[in-house]
This record gives C-alpha cells, structure tokens and sequence, in this order.
C-alpha cells in the first residue's frame, strides 16, 4: 500500500498523540495514583502505535506496543508506577518524538529503541509476566507438537474413542479437521475463536492438538488439528470455516478408528472436554479490562468541528488576496480620479469587504501560542531534574493567537530563554532558603495581545541581573571601555547579553552558556520583525519581553519617494518623521550627523545607498528625515518627500534576488507601480 | 463488488486510509465517524451494509458501539479494526457479533478479502 499520501496526516496526528502523552504523564507524575490519566496516555499510545505500524515505521510501533503493555499493567493494576518507571516512559516518549520529528525532515524514523524496549518489556515481566510476554517467548517452541505422523488414532484417548463410536452409532460423523491459517495471520487466538464459534452450532470439538487452552494462548505455529462430532457434511463444514479470514487450508477427513486402533501412543498433555471451559474462563477475564476502558472513554473532551488545511494552501490564499488588494488600491485610485459618484460608491463597498476578508483569512492563519507553550512544562521538568533546581512553571495567555508563520519560528527562541532562565535565572534551593526566598523557584511565561503585537514574557524570580558583572564582562571582552559602560543605562547594559560572544555563567553548563547565547536569540526575534527587551533587579527578578508583530505578510508602511522611486518603510521601525535645515547637519569623523532630541544620530542617505540616479540636481535648504530605530541605536534616512501612510502587502523577491543589502521585499502600489521595502535593521550597524 | 460501508475510528488517518483502500475497489463509503457514539447515529441514519469499527475510541468503544448497533439491527454486519495485542477485545467483538476482524497495519488486500466474505 502506497503511504505518501498519508504522510502529513499521520505527521499531524502523531505529533497530537505525543504531545496528549506528554501532557497526561505530567499531570499522572502529580497524582501517580489516577487510572484515568494512565487510559489516555495507553489511548494515545494505542493510536500512535496503529498508525505507525501501517505506515511502515516498524521502531515507532515496536516501542509504543512495549509502552502500551507497560500502561496496560499500570492501568489495571498490576503495576505501581515508581518515579523509574515514570522515567522510562518519558524516555521512550522522547525517543518517540524524535523519531516522528526525524520522519518529519525526511528519514526513514529509524532509530535504535531496543535498550528502552528491553527496559520496558524489564518493567512488564519484572513485576508479573502477562501472557504476551510468555506467548513471545513460547509461540515458537511448539511446532514440532503439532505435527501428526498422518493418523490421528494416537491422539486419542479411549473415553474419546468410545465417544466416537457411540456417536457414529447415531448416525454422526467424526471428523478430522486441519487448519491452517495464513502466515500473516496476526491475532491468531482471535482466529481461533471465530473458528471454534463457527463450529460450534454444527456439531462438537472433542479434541483439539495443541489443546484449546495453548491455541486460545498462541501456543502454536500456524496450523492445529481438530477432531469433531457432527451431523452435516464434510463439504458444509469446510465451506464455513475456509470463509473465515486468514484460514489459509482446511483439510478434512472421516476418522475410521479400525485402522489406527492400535496405535496407543496417547499424548499426556491432550485435554479433550476443555473446549467450552476455556472459552468461557477467558470471556470473564476479559470483560473486566474492557469496562475500565469504558469508564475512561467518557473523559476525552469532545472535539470541535474543524477541517485541516494545509497551511500551503492557506499562504497562496493569502497570497491571491494581496493581489486582490493590490487591484482595490488602483481602483480606489481610479475612482478618485474619475469622480464617478456610483464608481466610488461600489469601490468604497468592495474597500469595507476586503477589509473583512483580510481580517478574516488573517484569522485563519493565527494560531493559539499553546501549540509552542505545550511542550514547555515537560522541558522545564527534565531540565530542572538535571540541574536540581525546583522550580513551578506558570504559564498564562497560551490562547493567544499568533499568525502560523510566526509561530513556527518563535519556539526555539523561547526554549533559549526558557533554559536560560532556569539555568543561570534561579539559584539552587539551599541558596534560595538561605536568601530567604521559597524553596521552589517560579518561572512565568505569559503571552498577551497589545495593538497590533503580540507580547511574551518570561519572568523569573531568582537572581537578576548584575550590572557590574554584566559590565566588567563586556570590558573584559573589549566590547567597550570602562567609561562607556559607567554611562550606560541598566537597559543598555542588559542589552549587552544579546552581543554575540557573550556569556555570563560562570560554568559551562550542559544546558545553556555554550557561547551560541542570546544574540541568535536577538537575531531570530528580528528576523521576524520583532524585539527583546531586559528589566531585571538584583537578587529578586529578571524579565525578558519579547515582542512581536502579529502578522508578517500584511504590514503598516510608510510611503517615501527618492528622485523617481518610491520606497516603503515599515512603521514599526520608524520613531519619527523631520525635517531639518541643512546647517543642523553636523560632521563627526567624515559621518553626517544629527542632534535629534539630545541623541547624536548618523544620518544615512539613502540615494547613496541603493544608488538611485537623479536627472537634476535640486538645491534645498532641508532636508527630510525619518527616524529609525533597531533596539537603542537609530539612524536618519534621508528621503526626498513623505508620500504617506499604507498597508502594503509583503511580497519576497524571488529567488533571483535573495539577499539585496538592506532591502526586504516588494510591494504594489495602487497605481502598478513597484516599491521596495527597507529592511532598516541593516541600515543601522 | 459494491456496498455502502461506514468507517469508524478516531484517527482521521486511518479513517482515510481505509476510505480510500475501498474506494479503490469499488465500495461507498456513506459514512465516517470517530467515536462509537457517532457510529450508532450514523449507522440508523445510513443503514450501511457494513461497518469497519475501531476498538479503541473515546466516547464510546468499538465493542459498545457494535453491541449498541446489533441491538437496533440484528442483521448489522461489522467487521472490527483491531491492533496487535487486542486478541481479547477481539474475541469479545465476536462474541458479540461482529462478523470479522482486520488486524492494523492494514493490507489492502486483507480488508478486502474480509469485506468480501462478509458482504458475500
């Protein structure tokens, strides 16, 4: 069976069963003692198990089937679960994710899961052997008894024999049935059930080799014999049973027990009356696990109605709209123009309706933050395990909505922060007692709407940050001398962790400080036209706010023009429009600059920049400037005229152009024409 | 062959998988439901000629569903998608009168042959 297609659903569901894993084995670490949280985990683990085995990915399915027989025990109470028992299983939930996350990038999901297999199957037989485990380790060994030597007299016993006799007398027939069933045949107790209830309104098993109890066990290759009393005939009976799935052969004879009569070599392990017994005494132990499972069916909340689309799709989506507000503008444009009275009326109508198409195809890109949250707790638990820390994670706002894109760059950022926090952020416990401060440490992580940003913060309450050290650091480093620092705001100085090749723990430590520190951090928040900043205080908090734009694709611009062009600034980056009168203009060490609120600001033309040829020179008195700004350094632009303020739609270059120098897109103006956006980060170095 | 057959499981993915393997071989698929609730609802609603129905469900297992589906249609035919390791809950499903099992992984061809002689 072809899989591909399946790929992305499987990926998807997957990775919702995992994270339901991690989520249940948290909560059951705080009340090891709750059945229902162990079905749910055993649920998932069931259907991941089911997937992966038929998509092939045979590791996935072998540790999640150990997984499940673990659960299995704990869940009805046979197994207590212990700390090192909780241990393996997230273990094995690791390994899990990694595996799904390596078929995400491509790989075959292999991996080596026989140690933590061992260790499981350890934990199952360790603590009482269940029958898969025996059947394992017996299934094989039974081949060569249930071979017969082509007569079956032997099998019997004299009771039997007269048994058969007798019923012959009456007009029966006795029958020796061989079954085989297909190799593949996976449950074949289950197999041997629909067999025995096939035949079981047709007449009477009265012997079964190997007995019914190692068939009912799988005690037994692939084929089994039976001898039964029966009034129909032969062809009726074969007929029945070579319908039931997996039955690869049934071969049937008359027994005629004048040949072979004197064949007394009787089996001491054939049990001939058990057929009915067993089955019986096996229908009762199962009922009682199904009730259980029934009780916990009832827990799962009810899901939403939802469709799942891909975000591919989506992205095109939006991207066909953008063209669509690309047309809305020059129409608006034309209709101004024309002074249409009805033109202008229905473009004003389809202006109000796009409008709440952006909002809502914008809507369906947006993502509750939880999806990157979730897997938080479950990293600060093992995290703080190693470095033996206590520590609670309060996480407030997951279902803050953040557009898709954003969202899946934002996780590894916040991992950073996250460890670092836990890392360098709290203290030990003794130190903390010895402080005075509660023994367990706290980390916030909240998540918020502002405008039109999305704010995350993360909040612990150790140490903070300090300035001196922070300070002494970066002069040690020749990032700056001591005066310049003793100048520096707290702020500023903060800031000076996000400088790449700055790390202030004083140990290298396996979780964080290994030089890639904040500054990727920095850079990545960025990237996605975001920014970080510190507040801290000394011996009781450290804050990191990271704040981000809600969507990347439609953005608030501000309009310029330089000679014949027309460039689009981002607003987020820009503090301020002026205008200042050319003797204002000072030159410091061959750079112009200005004095622009108390703060000397390079000034950078943008002419020069992107090499923008002019026809005539025009004199001016004035010059205009925008302002902007990246974290604390700004910068002056040096523009020709402000047109104005308008949302553009952000579109890449292509791959023709990948990485024009300070320039991170285009847009369409209403009137066709093409505008570049100013990436202003790389502006200001 | 032909037959109006309602799939149930709570995985979408193998709801699908299984759609499609019959798809392919010429059955309809009137119906899916993820969770045995459903699967009653659908089964007066649609009166399929069979049903492929997963154990493990939330809401409602597999084996309630059927017993729930046999007691309003006593001619109801379901055939139960079980895993490894589900040799119990099997045998209750027959017991209850399910009239096969497929094991998972599927094998188009299994389910099939089991939809076949079932239908037949």
């Amino acid at each position: 069976m072809d899989t591909n297609q399946y790929l992305d659903m499987f990926i998807d569901e997957s990775k919702e069963h995992l994270q339901a894993i991690n989520d249940n084995l948290l909560e059951l670490e705080k009340n090891p003692k709750d059945i229902d949280i162990v079905k749910n985990v055993f649920r998932s683990a069931h259907t991941i198990k089911g997937m992966s085995a038929t998509m092939g990915f045979e590791d996935i399915a072998n540790l999640t089937h150990e997984l499940e027989n673990v659960l299995d025990q704990v869940r009805n109470e046979i197994t207590e679960i212990t700390p090192e028992i909780m241990d393996v299983i997230f273990q094995s939930v690791d390994l899990l994710e990694g595996m799904v996350y390596s078929i995400i990038e491509g790989s075959d999901g292999k991996a080596n899961v026989a140690p933590l297999v061992e260790q499981l199957k350890a934990i199952a037989s360790g603590q009482q052997p269940t029958a898969k485990e025996t059947k394992q380790a017996t299934s094989t060994d039974n081949k060569s008894d249930g071979n017969v030597d082509g007569s079956y007299g032997h099998l019997l016993d004299e009771y039997q024999k007269t048994v058969i006799l007798q019923s012959q007398s009456t007009g029966h027939n006795a029958l020796h049935i061989s079954i085989s069933l297909s190799k593949d045949c996976m449950l074949k107790a289950a197999r041997v059930f629909m067999i025995f209830d096939a035949l079981e309104g047709l007449g009477e098993v009265i012997l079964a080799d190997p007995a019914v109890e190692d068939l009912e066990d799988e005690k037994f290759d692939l084929s089994f014999e039976l001898v039964f009393l029966t009034a129909e005939s032969k062809d009726l009976i074969k007929g029945k049973l070579v319908n039931i799935s997996e039955v690869a052969e049934v071969e049937i004879k008359n027994i005629d027990l004048t040949i072979s009569s004197e064949d007394e070599d009787i089996k001491a392990d054939v049990e001939p009356t058990v057929s009915e017994s067993a089955l019986d005494s096996s229908k009762q132990e199962q009922k009682q696990p199904t009730e259980k499972n029934q009780a916990a069916m009832k827990t799962k909340p009810i899901s939403s109605k939802t469709i799942r689309v891909d975000i591919e799709r989506l992205d095109v989506l939006m991207n066909l709209f953008s063209e669509l507000v690309i047309d809305r503008g020059r129409l608006e444009q034309i209709a101004r123009e024309l002074g249409h009275s009805e033109l202008v009326e229905s473009v004003e109508h389809m202006s109000r309706i796009s409008g709440d198409l952006q909002n809502l195809i914008l809507n369906m890109r947006m993502v509750p933050i939880e999806q990157v949250f979730n897997r938080f707790p479950r990293m600060i638990r093992d995290l703080s395990k190693d470095l033996n820390k206590k520590v609670e994670l309060d996480i407030k706002g997951a279902d803050t909505e953040l557009d898709r894109t954003v969202i899946d760059e934002i996780g590894d950022p916040l991992v950073h922060l996250l460890r670092n926090s836990l890392d360098h952020g709290l203290e030990s416990p003794e130190e903390r007692i010895k402080k005075g401060k509660p023994e367990t440490g706290k980390i916030q992580l909240h998540a918020y709407h502002s405008g039109n940003h999305v704010f995350i913060e993360i909040i612990d309450d150790g140490n903070g940050l300090d300035r001196q050290k922070i300070l002494n650091k970066a002069i040690e480093r020749g990032l700056l001398t001591e005066e310049q620092g003793n100048q520096m705001s707290d702020q500023q100085v903060f800031m000076l962790l996000f400088q790449s090749g700055f790390s202030t723990a004083k140990v290298v430590t396996d979780v964080s400080g290994r030089g890639v520190g904040l500054d990727v951090v920095r850079s990545k928040i960025e990237a996605l036209s975001g920014q970080v900043h510190i507040e801290s205080k000394l011996g009781e908090y450290t804050k990191f706010q990271i704040e981000l734009p809600l969507t990347l694709s439609i953005i608030q611009s501000m309009l310029i023009r330089i000679s014949d062009e027309k460039y689009a600034i981002p607003l987020s980056s820009i503090i301020e429009t002026a205008v200042f009168s050319k003797k204002d203009i000072y030159l410091v060490q061959g750079q112009q600059v200005i004095d622009f609120r108390g703060h000397i600001v390079p000034l950078v033309s943008l002419e020069k920049v992107f090499a923008i040829p002019r026809a005539d020179e025009v004199e001016d008195d004035e010059v205009s400037v925008i302002v902007v700004k990246k974290g604390d350094k700004m910068a002056g632009l040096i523009v020709d005229d402000f047109i104005g303020q308008q949302e553009i739609v952000l579109k890449n270059l292509g791959t023709y152009l990948p990485n024009v120098f300070a320039i991170s897109g285009a847009t369409i103006l209403g009137d066709g024409q093409v505008a570049l956006i100013i990436d202003c980060n790389a502006l200001i170095q | 062959m032909s037959g109006k057959v309602l799939v149930v499981d709570d995985a979408a993915f193998m709801r699908v998988m299984i759609k499609d393997t019959l798809k392919k071989n010429g059955y309809e698929v009137v119906a899916e439901a993820a969770n045995g609730q459903e699967a009653v609802k659908l089964y007066q609603e649609h009166q399929p000629d069979l049903v492929t129905m997963d154990i493990t469900m939330p809401e409602m297992d597999g084996i309630e569903a059927l017993k729930e589906i046999r007691k309003a249609d006593g001619n109801a035919k379901v055939i139960m998608c079980s895993a490894m390791g589900q040799q119990g809950m099997v045998v209750q499903a027959i017991q209850a009168g399910a009239k096969d099992f497929i094991v998972k992984p599927f094998q188009a061809d299994r389910v099939i042959e089991a939809i076949s002689k079932v239908l037949k």
